[in-house]
């Protein structure tokens, strides 16, 4: 049990990562809440605490961070993605990526830091498209490079009291990635074309991140901190051009 | 009209190669007094060997010919202004097909020949430095140094070692007047580009040569490959005092490929 003692908030914990996450710190021991927009989901475990709280809008997240009180791990996973290139996206679009994968994690940071404990940790979820680009991802591109400039930030003027650290994560297998297969000409062959890109000839599971959400959060990363982990499978170590494919 | 390189000595490496050759005649046009280092006149094009170039033979991997090829220059302009170290091979192996000999081959020539030709240029270069106007030395590395390509594992790894290596030189010689910097191409279209689509013709999935390197320019942004004048465009300013506060970096310059990632079928 590595993080037994422990109290965590992840936000965005109704599917997908945050799900994951919030599943695997609970197996772990910690005291678990998490937050999102609209009801608890049916299925959260009854150990798990649900906040409904939009991390977007400035006033509930004070809300959440009278309710949640103090935590020791804080995970800023909640976010949005809008598949426009920046002449198609609009203001609403923008209020929308930028409201959340931008101003929540700020929110959120701004609102917890000052009660978290010694050795407390963040870990912001970030996004291989924060590096490289994903195309016609331009705002969600770009909101996760400010993700990763944010965690640098923090882990420089909040240690040596917090640890701040993004994941940067790949396609992970979630509801998301099926609808973008779905879309396809040929979803059978799309998803093959996209598996052998990945050195592990699979995408990642929400339990992968939440393997490296769970390191991070322990007591064992006590020296790790202003990092991006990236866990995609390999598939940004490799070059867009690989002949075998076309 | 005077060029950007007026009264500058200049050696590259690799001279008679296909990104070699473009500098050379850049430089030459840019007004400098140009060193063509190579294996043979011809390197690896056939078509000529005269181009207004001083040609030096140099094999890289050999401590004697780079000590004698700074003789020459000593014995020419007495200073060297410019070195640029071209000279490049490329393996096209997975670690597992690479043998011991091909990759100390790999590394004898990316690596080891870009030390010991910088390691001889050094005082020539503190002597065009001490004239008031920096030196400048242009590695090549790659954007295979960064991002790995398949089947191309030494080549990958030889650039990844330039790399380091051009940010140490900057710093151990920034303090003489000599920056230090290396250029990162893409795919450029070169000879060791064609051999590299021609080398044994697999992974070409039914397509024709031309066919599969279509799909490939189609995956850069800007539609296309390099060509050896684009990145001696690139070269030309590093090389130039325009450039006198630009050391120990890394220059990209692939059309933003790796800007990029992976492109799926969707």
């Amino acid at each position: 049990m590595r993080l037994a003692g422990k109290r965590a908030l992840v936000t965005g914990g109704r599917q997908g990562i945050g799900r994951g996450i919030v599943e695997a710190f609970l197996a772990e021991g910690a005291t678990v809440s998490t937050c999102g927009r609209g009801n608890r989901p049916k299925g959260l475990p009854d150990a798990v605490t649900w906040y409904g709280a939009d991390v977007s809008d400035v006033e509930q997240v004070e809300e959440l961070a009278q309710a949640a009180g103090v935590v020791d791990i804080l995970v800023n996973n909640a976010g949005v993605q809008v598949e426009k290139t920046v002449v198609e996206s609009t203001d609403a679009d923008w209020d929308l990526v930028i409201g959340a994968n931008c101003r929540g994690v700020f929110n959120m940071c701004r609102a917890f830091i000052p009660v978290m404990p010694q050795g407390g940790s963040i870990i912001n979820i970030g996004s291989i498209s924060g590096k490289v680009a994903d195309p016609s991802m331009a705002l969600y591109n770009a909101s996760k490079a400010f993700v990763h400039g944010l965690t640098r930030s923090i882990a420089v003027d909040h240690g040596p009291k917090i640890r701040c650290n993004a994941i940067c994560p790949g396609w992970i297998e979630t509801g998301m990635l099926d609808a973008g297969f779905d879309l396809s000409d040929d979803p059978h062959a799309a998803r093959k074309d996209a598996l052998s890109r990945h050195a592990t000839r699979r995408f990642g599971q929400p339990a992968d991140i939440a393997a490296m959400a769970v390191w991070l959060a322990s007591d064992e990363a006590g020296f790790a901190t202003g990092q991006l982990f990236t866990i995609d499978g390999g598939m940004t170590a490799a070059s867009p051009i690989n002949t075998g494919l076309f | 009209m005077t060029g950007k390189l007026e009264g500058k000595t200049a050696l590259v490496t690799g001279g008679r190669g296909g990104i070699g050759r473009a500098i050379v005649a850049r430089f030459l046009r840019e007004g400098a007094h140009v060193y063509a280092a190579d294996l043979t006149p011809q390197g690896s094009l056939s078509e000529h060997d005269e181009d207004g170039s001083v040609f030096v033979k140099l094999d890289v991997t050999q401590e004697t010919d780079a000590v004698a090829a700074m003789e020459r220059v000593q014995s020419g302009t007495g200073k060297l202004d410019i070195l640029v170290n071209a000279a490049g091979i490329e393996i096209e192996k997975t670690i597992e097909d690479t043998s011991l000999e091909e990759w100390n081959r790999s590394f004898a020539v990316n690596c080891t020949g870009t030390f010991l030709t910088s390691k001889y240029a050094l005082p020539l270069m503190r002597k065009a430095a001490q004239s008031g106007t920096s030196a400048s030395i242009i590695n090549f590395g790659s954007y295979d140094g960064f991002i790995a390509d398949p089947g191309l594992a030494a080549y990958c790894a030889t650039k990844g070692a330039v790399h380091a290596l051009t940010r140490a030189m900057a710093c151990d010689h920034g303090p003489e007047g000599i920056r230090v910097n290396a250029i990162c191409p893409g795919y450029i279209d070169t000879p060791m580009l064609q051999s590299f689509f021609t080398g044994d013709g697999s992974g070409a999935g039914g397509k024709t040569i031309d066919q599969l390197q279509q799909a490939v320019r189609d995956v850069h942004p800007m539609r296309t490959y390099g060509t050896p004048e684009d990145i001696a465009n690139l070269v030309n300013w590093l090389a130039s005092d325009e450039a006198r506060y630009a050391s120990g970096q890394l220059w990209v310059l692939d059309g933003g490929l790796s800007a990029q990632v992976q492109q799926m079928k969707l």
